[in-house]
């Protein structure tokens, strides 16, 4: 009795227990997050859990009984798992779509249960949602592709950066080379164009011509200051700005600048007001030429900028040591100003405050920058303070040296002498705008002008005419200056002045010129002022010196026709060269006087243009002066237009008689060389 | 120096004084090998011996009125292989004859003077830095 009791109270707490079990069994299920489904052997649902009715979005109610495979988006492919299940017994990791409000995308597992007897009831089939999985590995995926794009984009991106800072570092250097090219380039005739419109305002013009004339003169003069400007940032770009270290007298130099701007301060009825520190060392060593510049743009842009009020310039000893002083220098103006956040820009290239004020105003915007490139390599610095409409203060703080030295006074501004007027000058030079540009100048002063194209036409034109003074170019061909002057002082042993003209300052060695017997130099572009001052001195200084000699230079040596030197240089003194070259010329020459006689007596033109043609080359391969080459070529123009003159027989004789001359000589010249032989 | 790597040039003149005063100039050079022509009938017989340069005169036809002019010569010289550099000398120093040299595609113009030689030196110098330039512009445009 007792036995059984047990064995029924067992059986309860089995029960109890089984019953627990599957309680237990059945919240693990339902707690599952993967939808798990029973199905039947014919592909019904049979149960399922809570997490397929909240992905399908049905209760449990409508998924019981229902075709298990409509709840995905591929109905044959699902039906196909069930198969597999009953088929196989079990599935693994089948991937299927659910068709809930967001396709979920699902890896199926799933296996048969079966009774006691071992019959198959239906299959369990879990459902894991992969979405999450897929959503990452996606986007592994992605990362990936865009990590080894972004490498790929940044390498791209380094070679283009790099090949870009090439670029623009030849860009800037081309550039550079370009501005200071070109300034170069169109100096040299915007010279002679401002040279010759200051010839021409000379003439009598008449009132219209006058005014054209002068706009032409102020466009150029606006025009030269622009390049100059760009030339200078040039310059500073490539870093070839060099400033010199000179002991000046900056009170003079500052009332020298200052003088300048009165007419246009006048002009614009503005008052000038000078604030100078007395304290300021008398005599201080630095650029002036640099400073003249840093103050005139910023002067110049007070006076452009102020219509009304006064502009002041003052200087203040900051500070002072036993060798160095620091200056500030001020230009206060009361003119338009500058709006605060225009500031920064003001001293950049090609910047003015406003973009419209270079219209009104004028000006290229280059001056500000221009000065903040000349200061700040010396060493100072650049300030500005502005209020728009009530005016700007630009500073500058340049440091200079103090020295003991004296200032060698550069030559005050000449005004044209009266007495000094008839100078002859001789101008040696062989580009053909720079002897134009000198002949203007000197026309200018009222002085006699000559001109030789080389060193060896210099010396020919010496022996046979008179001159004050040379002006001497030292790079020409044939015969460069220094040769020429050689050649002047020691064979010629003349004493006239020469002043050596040379283009770059750089090279030019001053001593070289003193000791070959060179009295000065002047470099190109030729200042004016500088121009006049020197050729004056020295021809003063010349004329109280011997003033006796001059009379007795008169005297002309007889000279040879032909001068061998060409061709012994050509020849490189080679007899048999020079012996040959010669005959040529003597075989040659004789039928072309005949030819030239004949067909100017028979008026056959053609024939006279052809022979006078031909006989140009040999003039100056024996050395016979360029007078009758110049000669020939007359004839030669007579014979082309075919105008008859009456001076045409008389230079046929000249030719003749120079030719014949030259024959005579050349003969003993090669007699004398066959001799040697 | 081997005369194949020497630079041929020729130097046409009826001048005879002048063609010989340039031979002379040019033979101090080693680097080139000269051949003078007094006419522009003897220069272009020549032509197939491939010279380099040519320098040629304006005014061949001065003496024998019958010549061919230096102008003919040119465009004769162009028609055989228009690569050939042809410089023009003229004892003339005016514009048309310069502009009428090279409209006939003359590679440059040069005055006849004491600095003619100079000039012409430069201008072969310039000859081959162009040649070089254009052949490396050749490469590249081939790579491209």
């Amino acid at each position: 009795m007792e036995t059984i009791k047990c064995e029924l109270l067992d059986n309860c707490e089995n029960i109890i227990i089984s019953k627990s079990a599957f309680q237990y069994a059945r919240s693990l299920i339902e707690a599952s997050l993967d939808p798990l489904v029973t199905i039947s052997t014919k592909g019904k649902i049979t149960d399922m859990n809570e997490a397929l009715t909240k992905i399908t979005g049905k209760t449990r109610k409508e998924l019981t009984g229902t075709d298990f495979s409509e709840y995905f988006t591929d109905p044959k492919k699902a039906r196909k798992v069930y198969k597999e299940v009953f088929a196989k017994g079990f599935v693994e990791n089948y991937p299927l779509t659910i068709r809930d409000h967001k396709l979920t995308n699902v890896l199926f597992n799933g296996s048969v249960y079966k009774d006691v007897e071992g019959n198959v009831l239906g299959a369990v089939v879990v459902a894991r949602d992969i979405t999450e999985q897929n959503r990452i590995e996606k986007e592994l995926i992605l990362a990936k592709v865009a990590a080894e794009l972004a490498q790929e984009i940044a390498e791209k991106a380094k070679f283009i950066a790099e090949s870009a800072t090439q670029i623009a570092e030849n860009a800037v250097k081309a550039k550079q080379q370009f501005l200071s090219n070109m300034s170069h380039e169109i100096r040299t005739p915007m010279n002679a164009i401002i040279g010759f419109t200051k010839v021409v305002l000379k003439t009598e013009l008449s009132v219209k011509q006058k005014e054209y004339v002068n706009a032409i003169k102020m466009s150029g003069d606006a025009l030269i200051v622009l390049i100059n400007d760009i030339l200078d940032l040039a310059k500073v770009d490539a870093g070839k700005m060099t400033f010199e270290q000179i002991p000046f007298k900056l009170s003079v130099s500052l009332a020298a600048m200052l003088h300048l701007f009165e007419p246009k301060i006048q002009e614009k009825n503005l008052i000038l007001r000078r604030e100078y520190d007395e304290r300021i060392p008398d005599v201080l060593v630095g650029d002036p030429v640099r400073l003249h510049q840093i103050i005139l743009n910023l002067v110049s842009n007070a006076v452009k900028f102020t219509t009304d009020g006064q502009i002041t310039v003052s200087v203040k000893l900051l500070r002072e040591d036993e060798k160095n002083v620091s200056i500030e220098f001020a230009v206060t103006d009361t003119g338009i100003g500058i709006a605060e956040e225009k500031i920064e820009q003001v001293f950049e290239n090609f910047q003015q405050a406003y973009s419209g004020s270079s219209r009104l105003y004028g000006g290229t915007g280059l001056g500000l920058a221009i000065v903040k490139q000349l200061v700040e390599p010396q060493g100072g610095s650049v300030s500005v303070e502005s209020e728009l409409g009530v005016g700007s203060t630009f500073s500058f703080i340049l440091p200079f040296k103090k020295t003991d030295k004296k200032v060698e006074l550069s030559p005050d501004i000449v005004e044209l002498d009266e007495e000094m007027t008839n100078i002859k000058v001789l101008v040696v030079e062989d580009m053909a705008l720079n002897q134009l540009l000198m002949r203007t100048l000197l026309d200018d002063f009222g002085f006699e002008c000559d001109i030789a194209a080389n060193g060896k036409v210099a010396i020919e034109k010496l022996q046979v005419k008179q001159f004050d003074i040379i002006l001497m170019d030292l790079q020409m061909p044939e015969m460069n200056g220094f040769e020429a002057t050689d050649y002047i002082r020691k064979t010629m042993k003349i004493d006239i002045p020469i002043i050596a003209l040379t283009a770059d300052v750089t090279t030019v060695d001053f001593a070289k010129c003193r000791a070959i017997g060179m009295n000065d130099y002047i470099t190109k572009p030729v200042d004016e002022k500088v121009l006049y001052t020197k050729i004056v001195a020295l021809v003063k200084k010349a004329q109280s010196s011997n003033g006796i000699e001059t009379l007795e230079t008169d005297l002309i040596q007889e000279v040879k026709c032909i001068d061998l030197e060409y061709l012994i240089k050509r020849t490189k003194s080679n007899p048999k060269l020079m012996a040959e070259m010669i005959a040529l010329y003597l075989e040659q020459t004789p039928p072309l006087i005949e030819a030239m006689k004949k067909s100017f007596n028979d008026k056959d033109w053609i024939l006279l243009y052809a022979s006078v043609h031909k006989m140009i080359p040999s003039f100056s391969i024996m050395g016979i002066s360029t007078d009758f080459e110049d000669i020939a070529k007359k004839i030669q123009e007579y014979a082309s237009t075919q105008q008859f003159s009456d001076g045409i027989s008389q230079m046929v004789l000249q030719l003749e008689s120079i030719c014949v001359q030259a024959c005579r000589e050349l003969e003993i010249e090669l007699n004398k060389i066959k001799n040697n032989e | 120096m081997n005369k194949k790597d020497k630079i041929l040039i020729f130097l046409v003149d009826d001048d005879a004084l002048f063609l010989k005063s340039l031979a002379i100039e040019f033979s101090q050079f080693e680097d080139f090998e000269i051949q003078t022509f007094p006419t522009g009938e003897l220069c272009i017989k020549n032509l197939t011996e491939n010279p380099a340069v040519i320098i040629l005169d304006y005014h061949l036809n001065g003496v024998d009125l019958n010549a061919i002019d230096g102008i003919e010569t040119l465009d004769a010289i162009k028609l055989f292989n228009a690569l050939i550099p042809v410089i023009m000398l003229s004892s003339q120093d005016k514009i048309d004859v310069a502009i009428n040299c090279m409209h006939h595609r003359a590679f440059d113009y040069v005055v006849k003077s004491e600095t003619a030689f100079i000039r012409l030196q430069q201008i072969i110098e310039n000859i081959f830095h162009y040649q070089k330039i254009e052949k490396q512009l050749g490469w590249y445009m081939e790579r491209m």
